[in-house]
């Protein structure tokens, strides 16, 4: 049996009682810490130019596009527009193996729930499903290779198993036949991967867009007849091609199905930047209050001889000089000048004026990188020191090897909504975002889905109590 | 500061103009066009186009660009580019060009669909079209020179889907006139919409290759267009974080001289191939000794007999995805060195109808193909300037006939005449236009430079 017919098999055949109590819960909080991330990042520049490109594609409107009830969108560009929003401020969820996995999948799914025809409801449950099944093929195939279990340097993760994850996802959700499973990961193959150097660039959002965007085709496509190598996932020259090492291995039985999800959680994020830096902030958070005794005192700048940060070797993050936001946010260097001088990170960390105040620029002059060999760039071992020298001779350190927020620390349930609440109450109105909490929670007893996308919309939740129950 | 790779490239398609097309290069793209056009249209007739379509009108709204074949029909620009892409590649009868790729159908669509897309103040002319088919041409050829494994036929990405989107954005950043740095932006987000793996050709999906490439080099320029900003060393060699590099083992970029005295268009010294029937190009070789060892066992036996046939030996180069000793499918006859070369010597010649499911599951065919034995020998390399094809008869009677064949009717080396070029496009467009319909898009393509609003095309 091929690899690929496998992996159809099993798309088609999980069902929702196979879903495990923790496998639900972690992907319930996946799912609000995405839409809250989403949310937020309709706000940002690079969603408005998406959004404002693809309205020349807005004539069978049928999807939510999140914050807006101004317009709606063909599936696939509602899927492209909230996948973007998703990564916008690189806030969302990442995953070990490293990948982006909820952002290139939950637009997917919402999108087309959303324009179901009314006869035809998708549940809460059948979403859940659907979901997790997007992110367990994910997690298989990253298992693939052991080039994935390091930072990436080649190709950015999420376009390339992301794809694969949405169009799996959305033949869940579609109900393909196993025929039309294989066929969805075999046309997505076609439209995976993107080099990473666009990393810290305006355009790595639409990485996840397109992910989210081009799986959903994919499932289309295939519904519509499209047929692609049926051995897509065997072959060195199908999804092989993205990897020096690949060895494809088939699915667990459906007896039972071990999902990866419960093995292995996510990272969320507290502050909109690359995973790497959420070490170095709560290490350069913790030197601060060494340093300083009472919050409201200032850093005392002109004491600092110089701050040493040891770091993993991983290219793209390492920017002692960033000039815009999206290269603050994949900077090891402004990360930890920022969480020196504020005592720590927030969205707020990364505006023009604080990415340029003259006090951050003062101390990222003073700011070097050390590569120590034991710290491996892999978001299960990695490790961040900042050691802060004074003139005096005196230096302060501290180490950090789990922030708070990494899978082995996960965000408790009250930190994890007031984050969600945060970021979405600067697009909603207050009962839109308990409404969305609500559903969330409650996921597999609704019966009709659409419920999250009125909500998302931005519309008042005075008439959709009947919905959720 | 030092210019970069990335930057000559933009540099180079912004400042590129008319003036700098010499006439060879004029022709010769003049002959993709139509020949891109004409396998477009017959391809119009394929089971993945229909597909294709039926999916596209989903989404039609600002519909203002047409489809092959389909009076009537408009599509968004980058679906109608998609659905035309696809067109163009579906049947494998488009052209290509050395180090390998389908360069036409990767630009041509995306080209159509935007002078559909501009107001009529603004229209390009036919000279404006014909210079940016010829920037997105030239991007594509450097773009293939940055690394050895591009000079043979590819094993990991396909590519049209990786230098294929990179010309596209190139060519439609030229024709909508954008600034030198929303060329270097359209390269970068193409960068990242490219590429395809190998394993999806010899399927109904690898007509999306260059429909993707088309529709998506288009997306990336609109982006650009509209502020959208990416990576500007893109196509430099960055190490430690790829760049465009990430679909190449080995990766030397080199920058573009600027256009004018000191640079020629790679399309001057290096011509294209036109197939001259639907399948892999590395088919025809084989298909030319087939037909020519046919006819020396026809001077031996008088007529062409299958049953003193012992072994059909065919010396062929190693590829995998294009040796098959029983294709299934009309994809996969395309891809066949087995399936071809007994078809020319069934029927003395390999056509669109050679393909059809019929022709494929034929007794005799199938009785040929169990006599075919295949051999690599060490010099034939797989490689489109230097492979050959060899077919041997081994009779019962002991005598052995050969036809070999180093350079097809069609090859660069050896390059359709004009009458035989016409012929293949009317009796492609035949399927789908009237004989008028046709004669205009001769016309119109032979006189685009004089052209003043190219949407006419």
């Amino acid at each position: 049996q091929t690899v690929t017919g496998n992996f159809a098999k099993v798309i088609h055949g999980l069902n929702a009682n196979q879903l495990t109590d923790q496998v639900i819960q972690r992907s319930k909080r996946m799912i609000l810490d995405t839409l809250g991330v989403g949310l937020l990042g309709t706000s940002t520049e690079v969603c408005h130019k998406v959004a404002q490109y693809s309205k020349i594609y807005g004539s069978d409107l049928s999807s939510t596009i999140w914050g807006h009830l101004d317009f709606r969108l063909p599936p696939l560009y509602a899927a492209f527009v909230n996948g973007v929003a998703v990564h916008s401020m690189d806030f969302d969820d990442t995953w070990h193996p490293a990948t982006h996995p909820s952002g290139a999948v939950l637009p997917a799914v919402i999108a087309l729930s959303d324009a179901f025809p009314q006869k035809k409801k998708v549940s809460g449950l059948d979403l859940l499903l659907a979901f997790n099944v997007g992110i367990e093929v994910q997690g298989r195939l990253l298992h693939f290779s052991r080039e994935a279990r390091n930072i990436p340097r080649r190709f950015h993760p999420p376009a390339v198993v992301g794809t694969m994850g949405s169009a799996a996802a959305c033949a869940k959700l579609l109900a393909l036949d196993q025929l039309e499973c294989k066929n969805a990961l075999a046309i997505a193959a076609s439209y995976a991967g993107a080099p990473l150097a666009n990393a810290a660039t305006q355009i790595k959002p639409l990485h996840v867009g397109n992910a989210a965007k081009n799986g959903l085709e994919a499932a289309c496509l295939a519904l519509q007849g499209l047929q692609g190598n049926k051995q897509i996932l065997d072959m060195e020259s199908g999804m092989g091609a993205f990897y020096t090492d690949y060895n494809p291995q088939t699915l667990p039985t459906l007896q039972s199905y071990p999902w990866l999800l419960d093995q292995q959680d996510v990272a969320i994020k507290r502050f909109p930047a690359h995973l790497a830096t959420h070490w170095v902030a709560d290490a350069a958070s913790s030197v601060r209050r060494k340093l300083v005794e009472s919050s409201e005192n200032l850093l005392p700048l002109d004491k600092i001889e110089k701050v040493i940060l040891k770091v993993p070797e991983v290219k793209y993050v390492n920017r002692p000089s960033p000039a815009s936001e999206h290269e603050a946010r994949h900077s090891f260097q402004f990360v930890a000048c920022s969480a020196l001088l504020d005592g720590s990170m927030s969205v707020q960390s990364f505006t023009s004026e604080n990415v340029h105040r003259p006090a951050l620029r003062e101390l990222l002059c003073k700011t070097q990188l050390e590569h120590p060999p034991d710290n491996t760039p892999s978001f299960n071992s990695l490790y961040c020191e900042v050691r802060v020298t004074l003139w005096d001779g005196s230096t302060i350190s501290d180490r950090c090897t789990t922030f708070y927020g990494h899978w082995r620390k996960p965000l408790t349930k009250e930190d994890l909504q007031k984050k969600f609440q945060s970021n979405a109450l600067s697009i909603l109105p207050a009962e839109a975002v308990e409404g969305i909490i609500e559903t969330v929670y409650n996921l597999e007893k609704v019966e009709d889905c659409s419920v999250l996308s009125t909500f998302l919309s931005g519309q008042s939740a005075r008439a959709l109590p009947e919905k959720l129950h | 500061p030092e210019e970069t790779v990335t930057s000559s490239f933009a540099s180079f398609i912004h400042a590129a103009r008319p003036e700098h097309l010499s006439q060879t290069v004029r022709q010769r793209s003049k002959r993709m066009i139509l020949d891109s056009i004409g396998v477009g249209l017959v391809g119009s007739t394929t089971r993945v186009f229909d597909i294709a379509l039926r999916y596209c009108r989903l989404y039609s709204s600002v519909a203002v660009s047409s489809v092959y074949g389909k009076p009537g029909v408009k599509l968004s620009p980058t679906l109608a580019a998609f659905t035309n892409g696809v067109a163009t590649h579906s049947m494998d009868f488009d052209d290509t060009w050395h180090p390998a790729t389908h360069p036409s159908g990767a630009i041509l669509p995306a080209l159509l669909a935007a002078s559909q897309m501009l107001p009529p103040s603004t229209k390009p002319s036919g000279l404006d079209f014909l210079l940016a088919f010829n920037v997105g041409l030239e991007v594509q050829g450097r773009l293939m020179h940055f690394s050895t494994e591009a000079h043979d036929i590819p094993k990991r990405f396909h590519p049209p889907s990786v230098v294929g989107t990179l010309g596209s954005a190139a060519a439609t950043a030229k024709l909508l006139s954008l600034s030198s740095a929303q060329c270097c932006h359209a390269l970068g987000i193409a960068a990242s919409l490219a590429g395809a793996p190998m394993a999806n050709a010899a399927t109904q999906a690898k007509p999306l290759h260059v429909g993707n490439a088309t529709r998506l080099g288009l997306e990336a320029a609109l982006l650009a267009a509209r502020g959208m900003e990416a990576n500007p060393l893109i196509l430099d060699d960055i190490p430690g974080c790829s760049g465009f590099s990430a679909f190449y083992g080995i990766y030397q970029p080199k920058p573009l001289s600027a256009p004018g005295e000191h640079h020629e268009f790679l399309l001057e010294k290096q011509d294209i191939a036109f197939k001259r029937f639907p399948a892999h190009l590395g088919m025809h070789w084989v298909v030319d000794a087939a037909l020519s060892v046919r006819n020396l066992f026809i001077n031996y036996a008088g007529s062409f007999s299958p049953s003193l046939i012992r072994t059909i030996m065919l010396k062929i180069p190693v590829s995998k995805y294009i040796n098959r000793p029983f294709p299934s499918s009309e994809h996969q006859a395309r891809h066949s060195f087995q399936f071809n070369a007994c078809a020319a010597l069934l029927d003395g010649e390999v056509g669109l109808g050679s393909f059809s499911e019929s022709s494929i599951h034929r007794q005799e065919l199938r009785e040929l193909l169990d006599k075919v034995v295949v051999e690599h020998p060490e010099d034939n390399v797989a490689n489109f300037d230097k492979m050959y094809g060899e077919v041997a008869l081994l009779l019962h009677s002991g005598d052995v006939l050969t036809g070999k064949c180093d350079t097809f009717y069609g090859h660069w080396r050896k390059p359709l005449s004009k009458e035989s070029l016409l012929k293949k496009f009317r009796s492609n467009a035949s399927h789908v236009l009237s004989e008028e319909k046709i004669e205009a898009i001769i016309t119109l393509v032979d006189n685009l430079e004089n052209l003043s609003d190219s949407s006419q095309l």
